[in-house]
């Protein structure tokens, strides 16, 4: 069972369109779909919930789309909210730092990881505004101001200035609607991730397409850049 | 000068653990009484004008509860020589309110006729809230009970001669000064209208805006219609005070439930530990801050999820306001709002001398100063009273207002400032061994010394102090250990 999985939640507007319905619709319609799988998540034992809700070019589409994209996200977290507490969910916004973000939102953002803080179920990170690049360069800044010497960063040590340090490495990386593209998504954390692709759109992904990815993801062979045990030969 | 009033010595067993006086210190109903006496005393033309010019009742209600609380506690004390000792305190922080209200009309609290007008609202308080929860007092226990407040009076101004002698010539007194002396003063109607509405947060409750909000918003108006149906009818006549349908009932249904909390277990309500534990500020050492800090987390918790529950009203649009924390530097505060945190402690709007005198009344408090240093730390905050007066005061009004105050920031660090600093370090150093000790900064601050730089090997240098003193009043810095001290509500 993985216990970091992540979702890119991709494939709304394509979604609308083929019902020649406006992109917005797509947006809306995902809404069951993540309260459907971070159910699906918690019930299969997934400690770790990531879900990609908007990342940092996203603020490049029309004006109009992420207006309402705000406005979606707003009434959603505050729709949800009782259940996610009531889930004994844990509940954290990554990114989620740019001006834009109308004050009000900012402020439910907040007010949701207060009120979920102190659950000890299943943490959903949601990334929202998010960019993996731009996490990298916010620890590098953060470590050269704790003056840490050049020879003694390691690893371990940049992880922990990550926003979030104790989030573990994600284990699958789950995106919809066939496109296979990281999308400057958790960098750090996917290393070591293993990607599944369904060609089912976000709207239409359900808990059981959910539970086949876990099923794929327990038959990959993850070996971390290593070997497969059992080879024949030597490797050497 | 309201509640917080006296008794001293005294052979008589008066004040002793059984008296009707110290019976009701735990009851509830007592708190809707005080409220009830602070408005029948703000009424008084004489104690409407002290409180109005003096009290910091409005911008810092909470600390002048926890303060007229501890004071009532230590003139009921066992020890004789702690009741004089408190009395004598009064008596000198009494004396140094006098001046003359917006009418030009002069006061003193010294007065004897005022202070007996105190302990006279204070007895029929108590008397009516007997009456007011169906549990009406009987003739013995009443005078025994007046007695009681006449050698309160007695242990404060020496003898108890302004309130007569005999139960029923008390009430013909009351009566009249009820018809003849009471106004709607300005008091009265920031008491009745203006506090509940605005009453801050507790420090236990800072952290949850929303919730104290809507707490108050219920609570705030249902005081004030109990405390004003609870008035004597003249009163309520004069003033014009509404008659609101149904705030008899509710008035008297709130009087018995109070009462009838004196059902539960003993100890379950416990004035002091309440009144502390709302006061508490996060960072103090004290053992039941884990409670307050833990209980503080659940607030916090409670008003996120009632900030979540609330309707969405219909246009949601993108605010386009940036985040106005952007503009506070670290760790600083708007010049607006310390004016409004510190200094003005009055809560009036206008930086006046009051202001100043309220805070060394703080800091005399605190310290549990006798004469002649707590003379010296007024002296100290006269004369910076009369530098900021000459440097800030452009209109020449006599007071400085936030605007004044704003452009004039830089200058607030003269050399008078620097002497506040100097003394207050005096008087905090009482064994004056030069520096200040972990006992010393408890009775100062009420924590331990805090785990920064400014300590050395256990104790509190005279530099230092001066230095985070000046920052805190100059460089407005937040997160000393002077904000509980000066800034909490």
């Amino acid at each position: 069972m993985p216990r970091h999985v992540a979702c890119v939640m991709d494939g709304n507007g394509r979604w609308a369109q083929r019902r020649s319905l406006p992109r917005t619709a797509g947006h809306r319609a995902a809404e069951t779909t993540v309260i459907d799988i971070i159910e699906a998540a918690r019930a299969a034992g997934v400690e770790w919930l990531s879900l990609y809700a908007f990342s940092t070019e996203n603020w490049n589409r029309p004006g109009a789309e992420v207006d309402y994209l705000m406005r979606l996200v707003r009434r959603v977290v505050r729709k949800h909210a009782p259940l996610l507490l009531a889930r004994g969910i844990r509940c954290r916004f990554l990114g989620a730092a740019d001006p834009r973000i109308p004050r009000e939102l900012a402020q439910d953002f907040d007010a949701l990881a207060t009120l979920t803080a102190g659950n000890r179920g299943m943490t959903l990170t949601v990334a929202f505004d998010h960019g993996g690049r731009r996490d990298i360069v916010e620890a590098a800044r953060s470590l050269i101001r704790s003056g840490t010497p050049a020879d003694e960063v390691t690893e371990r040590l940049f992880a922990d200035h990550l926003p979030f340090p104790d989030t573990p490495d994600v284990d699958l990386v789950i995106r919809t609607s066939g496109e296979q593209r990281i999308s400057n998504f958790m960098l750090w954390q996917v290393a070591y991730a293993e990607w599944v692709f369904p060609d089912v759109l976000w709207p239409d992904f359900r808990a059981p397409d959910f539970l086949t990815c876990l099923h794929i993801y327990r038959h990959r062979d993850r070996r971390f850049g290593g070997v497969p045990p059992r080879t024949n030969g030597d490797p050497s | 000068m309201t509640t917080g009033t006296t008794g001293t010595a005294d052979e008589k067993p008066l004040f002793g653990p059984e008296s009707q006086f110290r019976a009701f210190f735990d009851d509830p109903r007592w708190a809707l009484a005080v409220i009830r006496a602070t408005v029948l005393e703000a009424a008084h033309p004489q104690i409407g004008a002290a409180l109005a010019d003096n009290s910091t009742f409005v911008a810092h209600p909470w600390r002048r509860l926890r303060n007229t609380f501890l004071s009532m506690r230590r003139m009921f004390d066992a020890d004789p020589a702690v009741r004089e000792r408190e009395a004598a305190r009064l008596n000198r922080l009494h004396a140094r309110m006098s001046g003359t209200d917006a009418r030009g009309r002069g006061y003193d609290a010294m007065d004897r006729a005022t202070r007996a007008w105190v302990v006279a609202t204070l007895y029929e308080s108590a008397v009516t809230m007997c009456r007011l929860s169906g549990q009406p007092l009987d003739q013995d226990t009443m005078e025994r009970m007046y007695a009681e407040y006449r050698s309160f009076l007695a242990a404060l101004d020496g003898d108890a001669e302004e309130l007569p002698e005999d139960l029923n010539d008390f009430w013909r007194y009351f009566d009249r000064v009820v018809e003849d002396e009471l106004e709607n003063t300005e008091a009265a109607r920031i008491i009745l209208y203006r506090l509940f509405d605005h009453l801050p947060a507790p420090a236990l409750l800072d952290g949850a805006p929303t919730l104290w909000a809507v707490g108050r918003a219920v609570v705030g108006p249902l005081l004030g219609a109990i405390t004003v149906a609870s008035l004597p009818e003249p009163y309520r006549r004069k003033s014009g005070l509404p008659e609101m349908p149904g705030a008899a009932t509710l008035m008297q249904g709130a009087y018995l439930a109070a009462g009838l909390t004196r059902f539960l277990p003993e100890g379950w309500i416990n004035p002091q530990t309440v009144i502390q534990t709302l006061t508490l500020p996060p960072d103090s050492d004290d053992p039941r801050a884990r409670t307050a800090t833990a209980l503080r987390a659940r607030m916090k918790r409670a008003s996120a999820l009632l900030r979540l529950l609330t309707p969405l009203s219909t246009d949601t649009g993108p605010d386009p306001a940036p985040a106005d924390s952007a503009a506070t530097g670290e760790g600083r505060r708007p010049a607006e709002e310390f004016f409004r945190q510190v200094l003005d402690q009055t809560g009036d709007g206008h930086l006046d001398w009051p202001d100043l005198a309220a805070m060394a009344r703080e800091l005399a408090t605190r310290l549990d100063l006798d004469e002649p240093e707590e003379t010296r730390l007024y002296d100290a905050f006269a004369a910076w009273w009369r530098e900021l007066q000459t440097a800030l005061d452009t209109d020449g009004d006599g007071r400085v207002s936030a605007d004044e105050y704003a452009a004039a920031v830089p200058s607030l660090a003269g050399p008078a400032l620097i002497r506040v600093a100097e003394v207050l370090f005096d008087v905090t150093d009482k064994d004056g061994s030069g520096t200040i000790d972990a006992d010393e900064h408890r009775a100062l601050f009420r924590t331990a010394f805090h785990r920064d730089l400014t300590t050395t090997e256990g104790s509190y240098g005279r530099s230092a102090f001066v230095g985070e003193f000046l920052s805190f009043m100059s460089g407005r810095r937040r997160n000393t250990a002077y904000d509980p001290l000066l800034a909490d509500a």
